[in-house]
């Protein structure tokens, strides 16, 4: 089991100042003019479709890479990183849960959730092996270690990748609307899950979310629409 | 540094030059995996798309086992040969082409010679040098098989002790190869002439009794019926080769007024250096000597560009058969793209990507040239069997160090082009292929 759920580096705080993204035929997907996470937050990004709140996610994940402006993640620009920085960022401190699981659908539980064992230093494997077993136990997954992928249900399979985003023990955790596929009743326990795993290590948490259950489990809601940040505020 | 190479042991140099082969390849998966684990990840990989892989791997190994095979079996063909022209130490002739007289006397292969006369004979058989002078008479045959007219001694050097029966006493009785389907106590007609053409009775009511069956000699000489000279110039109408008060006798000395003539002549001398002074001896207007292992070695070095050739088209067709698989590869990563995209937004550094599909790709180039190599080898293994079969000599073809160099020198160059592969995948955009 993961041990007090404490977080093992700490945590940095968010600053993103002028951000801008602009697509290929010159349209603006997201513009952000300033914006800070303190650490240990929990903060719900909501929108409609199309309104820029996963690409913001992925420009703090240094998924996208932002024309113009700065993500300082403590005294990181991870804008102003090479790709083998922003991977060693991600590595480091983000725990990601993508919308629609992406696990490898090759491996077991397992597997999937300790998979950052196969490229972590030698000393930390067998810790990162155990890390991911104890959070697939604390999600209920405990005894399908082993089992492909392939045979568990939507929920199962986005609580294995929760396990894997946790594994790393990450400061920050970001989530792409990760209820999205899931029934009320496994979304609701997954947001608890994710809340209280949170919370307990001192975490920052930020969700793209369009589920008012887990918006409601935040302490702090962003607003997006047609790319720019239209509120901010407490829930 | 010269002088260090050529005192060590050839199969230790072997080694040595096999393990440079491959040192570029390995040295690239070293580099990669180095601190890394993508075993388990790649053994998932390679077990979920296993019929893909499979085609991968028996392609690749059909190519190694073309290359392999075609090799082992020209060196197992050369040798064959070379041991069935072991015994033929020197032969001697009427002056003509060198192969026709080396084809007909070791390998039994029929032709049209000019004679010797008993004089040269004679004169050949009273050489202080000379241990053995056997006189070989062609031209008949007996259901598929070559009737050679000889002396005893020489079946004698040919065969060392018979495998059963004894030697022939008159110049009625017959020896036969160890392949010949007669037996002690069986006996027939020869028939003039070799194959379709022959007249089976052109020599009348010519009769031979088979008494003895040579050892195993691994040459065509398995398939022959050893007959005493003297028969086959009697059932020729010929003169005996002794003179008429001689009464039945056979073998040596040879009455040179009655002997009718021979094609050739096999010499044993009594030293090795010895066959050098009979061959310049009897190197003459009217005689050529041949050392057929010479000729033969004359005859292979000719064929060696064919064998490069040979080599040549099979290492292109590893190479392009490689490069189809890594192609092939190149396609098969698409499917793997979304999972590499996936490693690299958790994380993982490009080299450890990079390490991955190249380990696809070197576990599936690794088992195919093994695979190769086992497959070429039954394939020469197989085919020396038939070709041992039908011609008699003693093919065995075997996996030698040409043939592990040349799956160690395809296996680094194909292991170093799997980097295409891995290149191509890292460089991919990762947020198109997570939305895959």
């Amino acid at each position: 089991m993961p041990d007090a759920l404490s977080v093992a580096t700490a945590v940095p705080a968010l600053r993103a100042t002028g951000i801008e993204v602009v697509a290929p035929d010159g349209r603006v997907i997201l513009s952000v003019g300033d914006i800070s996470i303190a650490p240990g937050s929990r903060v719900a990004v909501r929108g409609p479709s199309g309104a820029g709140k996963s690409t913001f996610l992925q420009v703090l994940a240094g998924l996208v890479w932002p024309q113009r402006g700065a993500v300082r993640w403590g005294g990181t620009d991870i804008a102003a990183q090479t790709e083998a920085g922003r991977a060693a960022f991600r590595r480091r401190h983000l725990g990601i849960v993508f919308q629609d699981f992406l696990l490898f659908d090759e491996l077991g539980a397992i597997g999937n959730a300790a998979i950052a064992q196969a490229f972590a230093p030698r000393a930390d494997r067998d810790g990162l092996r155990r890390d991911a077993a104890g959070w697939l136990a604390r999600l209920g997954l405990g005894d399908v270690g082993v089992r492909g992928v392939a045979s568990f249900s939507g929920g199962e399979r986005q609580r294995i990748a929760v396990a894997r985003a946790l594994a790393g023990n990450p400061a920050v955790i970001l989530a792409d609307e990760p209820t999205a596929a899931l029934d009320r009743g496994n979304a609701d326990a997954l947001a608890e899950d994710l809340v209280r795993v949170a919370a307990a290590g001192g975490r920052t948490l930020i969700v793209v979310t369009h589920d008012p259950s887990v918006v409601a489990r935040m302490d702090r809601v962003i607003d997006f629409a047609d790319g720019r940040l239209v509120a901010d505020g407490a829930v | 540094m010269g002088d260090l190479w050529q005192s060590l042991p050839v199969p230790v140099q072997d080694g040595i030059v096999t393990a440079a082969l491959l040192v570029p390849g390995l040295l690239v998966g070293l580099v990669l995996r180095r601190g890394y684990a993508p075993g388990p990840l790649v053994g998932a990989m390679l077990w979920r798309f296993r019929g893909a892989n499979a085609v991968f791997v028996l392609l690749m190994a059909a190519s190694v086992a073309v290359g392999v095979g075609l090799t082992a079996q020209e060196r197992a063909i050369r040798r064959g040969t070379a041991e069935a022209a072991a015994r033929f130490d020197l032969v001697i002739g009427a002056p003509g082409s060198e192969i026709t007289l080396m084809l007909a006397a070791v390998y039994l292969q029929a032709a049209d010679m000019p004679l010797l006369t008993g004089a040269q004979y004679a004169r050949i058989a009273a050489d202080p040098d000379v241990a053995l002078a056997a006189p070989l008479a062609f031209g008949d045959s007996h259901d598929g098989h070559p009737v050679v007219g000889s002396t005893a001694d020489f079946v004698a050097h040919l065969s060392g002790p018979l495998q059963a029966g004894r030697m022939f006493r008159t110049a009625a009785e017959a020896v036969v190869g160890a392949d010949v389907p007669l037996s002690p106590g069986d006996s027939f007609h020869p028939a003039h002439g070799h194959g379709p053409p022959a007249e089976a009775d052109a020599h009348g009511e010519a009769e031979y009794a088979v008494v003895g069956r040579m050892a195993r000699t691994h040459s065509p000489w398995d398939r022959a019926i050893i007959v005493p000279v003297e028969g086959v110039w009697q059932v020729h109408g010929l003169a005996s080769g002794h003179a008429p008060g001689a009464g039945d006798r056979i073998g040596p000395p040879f009455d040179a007024a009655y002997f009718p003539g021979t094609p050739a002549i096999l010499v044993r001398a009594d030293a090795v250096w010895a066959n050098y002074a009979l061959k310049s001896r009897y190197t003459t207007a009217d005689m050529m000597s041949i050392f057929p292992g010479t000729v033969l070695s004359q005859l292979h070095g000719l064929l060696a560009d064919v064998r490069a050739a040979m080599s040549v088209l099979a290492v292109a067709t590893q190479a392009m058969v490689a490069i189809g698989v890594l192609a092939g590869l190149v396609l098969l990563m698409r499917l793997f793209a979304r999972s590499m995209a996936l490693l690299r937004a958790i994380g993982a550094p490009v080299r450890f990507v990079l390490a991955v599909v190249w380990s696809y790709a070197a576990a599936l180039i690794a088992l195919g040239a093994v695979l190769g190599l086992i497959l070429g080898l039954g394939a020469a293994v197989a085919l020396s069997a038939v070709l041992s079969a039908r011609t008699d000599l003693r093919i065995a073809a075997g996996i030698g160090w040409t043939e592990v160099q040349m799956v160690a020198a395809f296996l680094s160059l194909a292991l170093i082009l799997a980097l295409v592969p891995a290149w191509l995948s890292a460089r991919r955009p990762i947020l198109p292929d997570l939305r895959q």
